[in-house]
């Protein structure tokens, strides 16, 4: 069984952004990266399906700069066989149907049986590049899944719908999947595995060879939601809150008429 | 008349004594040695460590706890009791063994006796004081033991074994004694040197010579039989602890007190980490179980223990032993269980008593390594997050790493990237630079030295967490990494001296950090404030404070600072009303061992004993010089209900407020 899972690496949200001088998006200063949190839950299930297949080679693709190197290699230290890394400065510039086009063209003769990908990214949260390779390759695409089993080529999963609902679907492979936070708890990689992963497999590919596909939507301004208002908290004991909020329904809202 | 007596009275100094009395002695001497071997063959199942350097400062260790018994009487009556009995047997050895060179040595070939005239009535009243003693000290631990134990003292036939033995031989011993001064003695003033021995004889002269004779004989050598009795017993039962704890003394660790072994994470051959079998101990692994003698004085003192978790120090030692003797491919975690494992704070508090020099903590932190670096296993899957945290913006707490130093901004501290030029390298800690009430502590600390004429630096966001909790968690691939970053960025900037808030953080860079080649000198922040003071560069004035102060366990038991913190609270004003467990006896606050990290799941809460231990005294202050105590307590007096009654302070705030 051949397996790619297709990962991004992002900033902590607990960062400081700031909006670059372009102003098209955030400045890569003071920047603590790690990889897309959906994506840990697609690696893991995608080891987990090695584990439970057995005879399974499993690939970790990514998209970026030398840096993201650092977030492949966790992904090989949970358990991914290789990795393929796209070489692309600049592919925080790129659009998602790009960004799907690239990762279509190097799965397009690779005969993956399965590819997984998180549902959407933390920092640009378009949720599209999954749908979007699987429309490019032709392959049935299932998104927000938080719950996977795979017997004798049929997949079992379980799509997180608005309200608690869920979807159950039933697809045979090859197919995409997207995953959503409830898959799973990815694994803490051991330190036998974190030795190994440094002497995985990790080639190189210049994103010329595999963008194919011009960008249909351009990013064109970044900038924080204004300030309207805010909480405010009271205190104090019961009867002075009372008064407090009294006073503040009456001056500031019509329901005390 | 010179005094003395006949050696072998009554039994006859000849070959039929002799012959059947030695081959006796030397089967059982024999028996004892072998017992012994079989028993390091066991221990050699362990990987090797070396123990044995220094040996003139080992001996002195070996000899000032054996023969001054000086840990074993720190728990004070059974103590006490224990070392007077000790010392009676001791006394009672030397004596046999004098009367022994004497009659089948020196007066057997040499013609010299020297039991006799003066040395020998003291020899006689030594020993007969001795005796008593002896019979007097087991007698109350065996009262103690059978009749008023300790919850939780496990009693075992050993034990009944031991006492049985030893007073059957010290009560013939004096029957023996007796018998024989009833028949030569009474009436001569030689006889009031063995006062106990003359009782007896007072009390079995009526007996007439034929019987007391016959007595004396079968008494003998059935004492002579026990005694062989014992010697063969010592490597079988908990006698043995003779040996065994007495050498433990000698292979105990010289410190730094309480530092880790650091893993080779570059050794490509190695396909473990850590240890989940008992071949991955070390030989002194093993052979702390057999010098433990059950005295339960680690679980007494084991916060775990004592707040309803399932980990006993004592039952951890003893279950590796077991497993070293009976089912040495057993798997260690499983055999301890992983709860037990988790619970501990890596307080110390079972080590600093304990009066075998048994390491406890090394142990449960191999196991957790094995968990860890193995298993990617952790107590919770908030200590995973922590450890995820940690690895991404460099403290346990999650917090983008660029804002480490903004805390110290508006008092017009820079980061060393900006100026390097300062007399101390702050290391402010994860607490310190990223929880608010630890903020408070650090901006304290920093007012004191700018009101001293210090000119601090910090690292800023260049700073990463030290990684103690990490190690102490297991986790010691993360600890390297931290460390490494650390000491790069700390080496870069010339710095001459570093201090810290945070005792966590001053035992791994004054200890820990050693082992990877750093070398500048580290100062836990009570240390260079009561400096700072003597010299009075730093005024405080000292104003009353109703207190009480908890002695962190990495200031304290693991670096022995008790006195400087106290000395800065006095100066402050403060009149310490102590807790009950305070100095070595400290009870944790919990967040040790990396607990900070984890949930307490099991059992009471840890930080509410203590606080309830704190509130005890009345003070309206719980002050403590650690930023995990600190952030325990904040949260214990909460679950104390005692939030208005007590305030949780650090040192740097009591002397921040105080400050001239």
């Amino acid at each position: 069984m051949k397996i790619l899972v297709c990962i991004k690496q992002v900033p902590d949200m607990e960062s400081k952004f700031k909006v670059d001088d372009g102003g098209t998006w955030y400045a890569k200063t003071d920047l603590a990266w790690r990889m897309n949190e959906y994506d840990e839950y697609a690696v893991e299930q995608a080891v987990q399906l090695k584990e439970q297949v057995k005879d399974a080679d499993l690939t970790v693709l990514c998209i970026g700069g030398d840096q993201v190197k650092e977030t492949m290699k966790k992904a090989l230290a949970m358990g991914c066989d290789r990795g393929a890394h796209v070489a692309d400065g600049d592919s925080s510039g790129k659009e998602p149907y790009q960004i799907a086009g690239i990762i279509a063209e190097y799965a397009k003769d690779k005969n993956f049986d399965l590819i997984f990908t998180g549902m959407q990214s933390q920092d640009r949260g378009s949720g599209q590049v999954g749908l979007l390779v699987a429309e490019m390759l032709g392959l049935p695409g299932i998104t927000t899944v938080v719950h996977f089993a795979y017997k004798d080529g049929v997949i079992e999963a379980k799509r997180e719908l608005e309200g608690g609902v869920k979807a159950c679907v039933n697809v045979a492979a090859p197919a995409v999947i997207t995953c959503q936070l409830g898959l799973n708890t990815p694994r803490y990689p051991t330190l036998p595995n974190i030795m190994k992963a440094k002497k995985k497999e990790l080639l190189s590919i210049p994103v010329d060879d595999l963008l194919k596909v011009e960008s249909r939507q351009e990013t064109a301004r970044m900038y924080f939601p204004e300030k309207k208002g805010g909480g405010l908290v009271l205190e104090g004991d019961a009867a002075e809150l009372a008064d407090q909020l009294v006073k503040i329904l009456k001056e500031k809202t019509a329901v005390l008429g | 008349m010179e005094f003395t007596r006949e050696i072998y009275w009554n039994v006859g100094h000849n070959a039929g004594t002799l012959v059947p009395m030695y081959l006796f002695a030397f089967t059982a001497i024999g028996l004892l040695v072998r017992g012994f071997l079989k028993r390091i063959e066991i221990y050699k199942q362990g990987l090797p460590l070396i123990r044995t350097d220094q040996p003139a400062r080992r001996l002195l260790h070996m000899l000032g706890n054996v023969l001054l018994q000086k840990k074993v009487a720190r728990v004070r009556w059974p103590g006490l009791v224990h070392g007077f009995f000790f010392w009676g047997f001791v006394l009672l050895f030397i004596g046999t063994t004098l009367i022994v060179v004497q009659a089948d040595f020196t007066d057997l070939f040499f013609d010299m006796k020297f039991l006799k005239g003066t040395f020998y009535l003291l020899f006689s009243i030594t020993l007969d004081v001795a005796g008593l003693v002896c019979i007097f000290m087991l007698g109350g631990l065996l009262v103690r033991r059978y009749f008023f134990a300790p919850e939780g003292l496990e009693t075992k036939k050993d034990d009944a074994i031991m006492h049985g033995l030893l007073l059957t031989i010290l009560c013939t011993g004096f029957l023996i004694e007796g018998s024989r001064i009833a028949v030569t003695e009474l009436g001569t003033p030689l006889s009031y040197w063995s006062p106990m021995g003359l009782l007896v004889a007072k009390g079995i002269a009526g007996m007439g010579e034929g019987g007391l004779r016959a007595m004396h004989k079968v008494l003998w050598w059935t004492h002579f039989s026990l005694v062989m009795s014992f010697f063969t017993l010592i490597p079988l039962t908990k006698f043995r602890h003779i040996f065994t704890t007495s050498t433990n003394y000698f292979f105990d660790d010289l410190g730094p007190k309480g530092k880790l072994v650091n893993l080779d994470l570059e050794n490509e051959e190695a396909e473990t980490f850590g240890v989940t079998n008992v071949k991955e101990m070390t030989w002194k692994d093993i052979f702390d179980a057999d010098a433990c003698t059950l005295c339960m004085r680690c679980q007494d003192r084991c916060p775990a223990f004592n707040t309803d978790k399932p980990l006993s120090p004592m039952k951890v030692v003893n279950q590796l032993g077991e497993v070293a003797f009976t089912n040495p491919e057993a798997n260690l975690v499983d055999t301890f269980g992983k709860d037990v494992l988790w619970s501990c704070t890596t307080c110390r508090a079972c080590q600093e008593i304990c009066p075998a020099a048994i390491e406890h903590v090394k142990k449960i932190i191999d196991c957790r390594r094995a968990m860890v670096l193995m298993e990617g296993e952790f107590p919770g899957e908030e200590v995973m997050t922590a450890m995820e945290a940690t690895e991404v913006n460099g403290n346990p707490l999650g917090i983008g790493y660029a804002e480490r130093g903004d805390w110290a901004a508006e008092l017009g501290i820079k980061p060393l990237a900006e100026d390097a030029e300062v007399d101390i390298l702050y290391f402010v800690g994860c607490y310190g630079s990223f929880d608010k009430r630890n903020i408070a502590v650090a901006k304290s600390f920093v007012g004191l030295c700018q009101a001293a004429g210090v000119k601090v630096g910090i690292l800023g966001k260049e700073e990463k967490c030290c990684g103690e909790p990490m190690r102490k968690m297991g986790n010691e691939y993360l600890y390297q990494t931290l460390a490494m970053e650390n000491i790069e960025v700390i080496n870069s900037y010339g710095v001459k001296k570093i201090v810290t808030t945070c005792p966590h953080c001053f035992n791994t860079l004054e200890k820990d950090y050693r082992d990877l080649g750093f070398a500048i000198e580290v100062e836990p922040y009570v240390v260079f404030l009561e400096k700072l003071i003597a010299s009075g560069r730093l005024q405080i004035d000292a104003r009353e404070l109703s207190c009480t102060y908890h002695d962190s366990c990495y200031l304290g038991r693991h670096n022995d600072l008790y006195d400087a913190p106290r000395a800065l609270i006095k100066a402050a004003g403060g009149k310490i009303l102590e807790m009950d467990k305070n100095r070595a006896e400290a009870f944790c606050c919990s967040a040790g061992g990396g607990r900070i990290l984890a949930e307490e799941k099991i059992g009471e809460r840890i930080n509410v004993k203590r606080v309830k231990m704190a509130a005890a005294t009345g003070a309206e202050n719980l002050i403590s010089n650690c930023p995990f105590c600190l952030t325990m307590f904040e949260d214990g007096v909460k679950g104390a209900e005692v939030e208005d009654a007590l305030r949780p302070k650090d040192i740097a705030e009591i002397l921040a407020e105080r400050v001239v």
